[in-house]
This record gives structure tokens, C-alpha cells and sequence, in this order.
């Protein structure tokens, strides 16, 4: 069951949303634009926009710790996933197709719930941190009363 | 930046993010069902389960939430401090009724629920710079100032109709009607209170082409709950909430909470309604019954509108309240034009005569025609003595009085709500099953109209 929830977190079409700490532990929050895995989710790299990230990439430089929820927007099913970062870097032209295609999916997502497409498209993406995690932890964060039951 | 500016973003149109961190600043991230502005400095979040925000906040009361417009789609962020849980309360009974509500549709009463309303004080408002790129949509126009014109001048036209209405279905014709022209309420209910079967009764509506009879049982639903809370529910978002309930029902049919469930129930009218504002009509401490709202459009109430319709709902609850006790004092029921018209003064059915077969089923007093559901219950009684009157000695003229004294109908000595039934049966035969009317003759007297060959079956 683990991995097939992994699997799903770097499905295209998934609302992810990022949370960090500062060292006082105040907490912040952004979106994220996109995930994916490049070694069979030893790491996960999450993709977080630029413009709406300021403090949640200074906490990630202060205290590494990271949690990302990855939901289905028409079915609410969320993973979350906690973790610590390995590296952070300023995403590479290369990955920006990359980036597009997964907003793009998600703003058929949000379509399908009535939202309309051309909006989510103008959602801050690009250019965007490209930030690799090594996952310690994940939790099935389904709204319900299991929500917080540890997977791993 | 304050909380009133931002109000768009609490009506549970688009979800809200909430990050939080443990006591040694471990972060928490997922979403939230419901934000409730308590004042310009203070927030309060549902809580439904005790998970990790819970355990968090315990440790640590700082969290971040970040909440968007549904209009034009731009993000905040607020930061907040946790100041204290409430399990009781006003606070705590308004937000939990949304819940219930929810939880009722989604075969989810009992289970699904409020167990706290965590309160936080509002530290800092900040817009989510450069959420957006490129050119903005023109967002909706709103203009409070023409609106509150509109709206107070149709109050006051509200207010004459029903004070000039006397009888019950003009009261509630004119009710609906101005509600439409002045405030824009395409899709309205009013159901009376039947106290006699612990149920609503629609008697009026508009904007559905029919369901006059349709019946809600006390604590079903948006209208069933407001019933019996006896308190307003303005819901917005409602797809978005049910998306989030359903989530919620599948993950407890997969535990052992399943086996309490019940079906899901479907929503009152709209099937895809995306709002919804649902008033309970009083008069003292007693329930009259229900006046309901919906539309399509996720925004379509906000407090302005939770305002007027509740000062509508208070007359139109004065006025079913002085309509049916003038009836009862009069003994009558009259026409809605006010005019006495003979029987051959009504529309007959054109040639050939029709052929209908009524089946009544004495176990619960329901008559269907030709296999399709008509009537039940004490109207149903009522067209079944008619009936069978009819057909036995030929009558077509009746009157109140005689009614009431009819100890087989099962009517209550007091507060019979014979008018009510009467119109119940009226509108439902006018809607369904036209080759039989029921006609005013005069005050307290009515005339039975066939114009087909009917087959009566008891069973």
C-alpha cells in the first residue's frame, strides 16, 4: 500500500500543498507545482514556485524539515509525506516542460470540479526550486477519522 | 487587510491550507474543512477528529493558514495563535449545524461531526504576492449600495403582500414571487410543519416546475436539520462540502464505523445546487415550518442576504400563523382570488374522457393513480372520503365542518391544519392528476370536480 500511495503522490493532476517551520517553529505554507522521483522514491524532488515561496525556502535553509500533502482534488484521498532536504537548487530549464504539463493537469482537475481552467493556469509556476527530500515519513491524511495514520 | 475583506475566502468555495509544527518543530501540512470568522481578530476552525493539527496546536499554537478568493482567485495568509477550544456554546452550535447538515446528506448523522471549535487569535493578514500571473479576470461587480436599495425597497413590498394576503396561498405565491423579482431567490421551498406526523410538508415552491407534497423528515438534511436545531444554515460552497463528506463516508465505510451509516440523502431541490440558505419560520417558540433557498452559483448568499431572508421568514411565519388561525376561527377556506365559483365554472378537460384507477392503501393511507404515487397521509384520507362519497351517492359538494367532524380522518381537535391539507391536496391533484379538482364554493365549502371514469381500489 505504501508504495502504490507513493506512486499516486507524483501522479499528474494532484493538488500539493508544502509545509515548514522556522527555527522559533512558526510554521508556513505554499503550494507546490509538481513532484516527481528519480530513484524509486528514495528522494522526492518538489517543485515550488519562486514568487510565493520566500519563507518557506528560508525555513527549508534553517531547519531542512519539509512536509508535502499530495490530494486528488475530486476525491480528496492525501498523502503526506515528511521528510528532510538533501539538496535545493533553482530548477534547470530542462524541467520547465515538465513543470507545464503538471499545471496544466491539474487545472483539468480543477475543471472537473468547476473551476475554471484558464485561472489555474495563471497560478504562479515557473520559474520555480526544484527541492530533493529524503522521506522519513508518510501518513494517510484523508479527511476521516484515520487521517494521520502512519504508512511508514 | 481585514477579515471583512477577505469574506469571499470563508465560504468553503475553495478548501484552506493549515500548516502547523510540533514541539520540536516537526511541520504538519493538509487542508481545512471550515474557517469561521468570529470578529476582526479572531478565527475559529472546525475540528470533526482528533488528529495531528490537534496534537500540534496543543504543543505549539502558532499555525499558518493560507485561504483564497473564489472570485478572483488570489491567496492569502494568516497567521495565527491558539487560544483556546470550545465544545459548547453559540460559537460552537453554529458551526456544528453546518457539519450536521453536511453529515446528513452524506448518510453521516451522529458520526460525523463537531467535537470542537478551536479559536485563534487573527496576528497577521498578508496577501500571497505574485500568486497569480497575467492579466487579471474581471471579477464580479459588486455593488453593495444599489443592492441594499433593491433589497430594502423589495422588503417593504414583501411585507404589504403578506400582510394583504387572506389566505395562505397567496400569502405564499406573493412571498416567493417578490423574493424572485427583488432578491434574486430563483429556487425557493416553504414546507409547513405537520406536528401530527413529525414532518415538513412543501405546500409552496417555486423555481422547480412541481414538488408540492414532498415531504422532509425532522433532522434530514439542510431542511430537516434546520427543522430541528431551529437555527438559520446559510451554506455555501455546498459541492465542495459534500466532496469533502463523501471523503470522509469512504474512508469510514473502509473502518468499522461503516456499519452505522446510512444511505445519503439527496439534496432538497437543485440537484447540483452549490448553495443554499435554509430558515426556520417560528412564531414564539413554535416551529411553523421552513423556508429554503438554493442556487447554482457557489456565492449566491452572503450575511446581507441571511439578513433579509430572515426578516422575510419572520413575516411570512406571522403571516401563515394569522392566515390559518382566521381560517379556523371563520371556519372556512376561500379561493385564492377571493371569488365563490360554482363547480361549472371550472376548467373542464377537453373530450374523450379519460380512465384512471386510484388504489388506497389503508397501512399507510396513500393513494396512487394508474401506479404513480399521488397523496398520503391525512390529505390522502381526505381525497379518499371524497371519493368515495362521490362515487357512492354521487356528491360533489362538501364542506369543512363536516370534516373535521369526521373522527376517520384522524385530524387533531386542535390546530387541525385543515386548510394547509386542503391546499396540499389541491396543488398536488392540480399538478398530477388534473381530471380531479377541488373547487371553493364558498367559505368553509368546496366542491369535488371529476372529469374522468374512475376505478376506486382499496387495498
Amino acid at each position: 500500500m505504501v508504495s502504490e500511495r507513493l506512486r499516486k503522490c507524483v501522479q499528474s493532476g494532484l493538488s500539493i500543498i508544502v509545509g515548514t517551520a522556522d527555527s522559533e517553529r512558526v510554521p508556513a505554507t505554499c503550494r507546490a507545482v509538481a513532484m516527481k522521483t528519480n530513484d524509486d522514491f528514495e528522494t522526492v524532488t518538489v517543485y515550488i514556485p519562486a514568487a510565493t515561496s520566500h519563507e518557506t525556502m528560508a525555513n527549508i535553509a534553517t531547519t531542512r524539515r519539509l512536509a508535502v500533502a499530495c490530494s486528488e482534488v475530486s476525491t480528496h484521498e492525501t498523502t503526506q509525506i515528511k521528510g528532510v532536504t538533501r539538496a535545493v537548487r533553482l530548477a534547470p530549464r530542462e524541467d520547465e516542460a515538465f513543470v507545464r504539463e503538471r499545471i496544466e493537469a491539474f487545472a483539468a482537475s480543477l475543471e472537473s470540479i468547476g473551476l475554471p481552467r484558464h485561472t489555474t493556469r495563471r497560478l504562479a509556476h515557473w520559474p520555480a526550486f526544484a527541492i530533493d527530500v529524503t522521506i522519513e515519513e508518510i501518513f494517510d491524511q484523508t479527511p476521516g477519522p484515520k487521517a494521520g495514520t502512519a504508512l511508514r | 487587510m481585514t477579515l471583512s475583506e477577505l469574506s469571499r475566502c470563508f465560504h468553503g468555495v475553495i478548501p484552506s491550507i493549515i500548516a502547523s509544527a510540533d514541539r520540536n518543530g516537526v511541520p504538519n501540512v493538509t487542508y481545512l474543512s471550515q474557517v469561521h470568522v468570529i470578529d476582526e481578530q479572531h478565527v475559529a476552525l472546525s475540528r470533526q477528529f482528533f488528529n495531528k493539527t490537534s496534537r500540534n496546536i496543543a504543543e505549539n499554537p502558532h499555525v499558518c493558514i493560507e485561504v483564497c478568493d473564489p472570485v478572483t482567485f488570489e491567496a492569502y495568509r494568516l497567521r495565527l495563535r491558539f487560544l483556546r477550544t470550545e465544545t459548547s456554546g453559540a460559537l460552537f452550535d453554529s458551526m456544528a449545524l453546518r457539519i450536521q447538515a453536511i453529515a446528513s446528506h452524506t448518510g453521516m448523522s451522529g458520526v460525523f461531526r463537531l467535537i470542537g471549535a478551536d479559536v485563534f487569535e487573527v496576528q497577521r493578514i498578508e496577501r500571497v504576492e505574485g500568486y497569480l500571473t497575467g492579466a487579471a479576470s474581471p471579477a464580479d461587480a459588486i455593488s453593495p449600495t444599489d443592492g441594499f436599495r433593491t433589497e430594502l425597497r423589495g422588503l417593504q413590498l414583501v411585507s404589504e403582500r403578506i400582510n394583504r394576503a387572506e389566505d395562505l396561498e397567496t400569502l405564499l405565491a406573493a412571498a416567493l414571487d417578490a423574493l424572485a423579482v427583488y432578491f434574486g431567490f430563483e429556487h425557493t421551498i416553504v414546507l409547513l410543519n405537520d406536528e401530527s406526523a413529525n414532518r415538513l410538508v412543501t405546500i409552496s415552491c417555486r423555481g422547480y416546475g412541481g414538488g408540492v407534497g414532498a415531504e422532509v423528515v425532522f433532522g434530514e438534511g439542510l431542511i430537516g436539520t434546520v427543522a430541528a436545531e431551529r437555527r438559520v444554515l446559510r451554506i455555501s460552497g455546498l459541492d465542495a462540502s459534500l466532496r469533502y463528506g463523501r471523503a470522509v463516508r469512504r474512508e469510514l465505510l473502509s473502518g468499522e464505523g461503516g456499519r452505522t451509516l446510512r444511505p445519503e440523502i439527496p439534496l432538497p431541490g437543485l440537484a447540483d445546487a452549490q448553495s443554499a440558505l435554509v430558515i426556520p419560520l417560528t412564531v414564539g417558540e413554535r416551529l411553523t415550518g421552513v423556508l429554503a433557498a438554493e442556487s447554482r452559483d457557489p456565492l449566491a448568499f452572503g450575511e446581507w442576504d441571511e439578513a433579509y431572508l430572515g426578516i422575510i421568514g419572520n413575516q411570512i411565519a406571522l403571516g401563515i400563523d394569522r392566515v390559518l388561525q382566521q381560517e379556523e376561527t371563520d371556519g372556512g377556506w376561500q379561493m385564492a382570488d377571493g371569488a365563490q365559483k360554482s363547480p361549472s365554472a371550472i376548467r373542464h378537460l377537453p373530450s374523450p374522457i379519460k380512465r384512471h384507477t386510484l388504489t388506497y392503501y389503508r397501512d399507510d393511507d396513500s393513494i396512487f393513480f394508474d401506479g404513480e404515487y399521488l397523496i398520503r397521509n391525512v390529505p390522502g384520507r381526505i381525497l379518499w372520503k371524497l371519493l368515495a362519497e362521490w362515487k357512492r351517492a354521487g356528491r360533489t359538494a362538501f364542506t369543512n365542518r363536516e370534516l373535521r367532524l369526521d373522527r376517520s380522518l384522524g385530524l387533531p381537535d386542535l390546530k387541525d391544519n385543515l386548510e394547509t391539507r386542503l391546499i396540499l391536496l389541491r396543488s398536488r391533484l392540480r399538478e398530477k392528476l388534473p381530471a380531479v379538482q377541488i373547487a371553493s364554493t364558498g367559505r368553509g365549502r368546496f366542491s369535488l370536480v371529476v372529469d374522468a371514469e374512475l376505478e376506486l381500489v382499496e387495498r
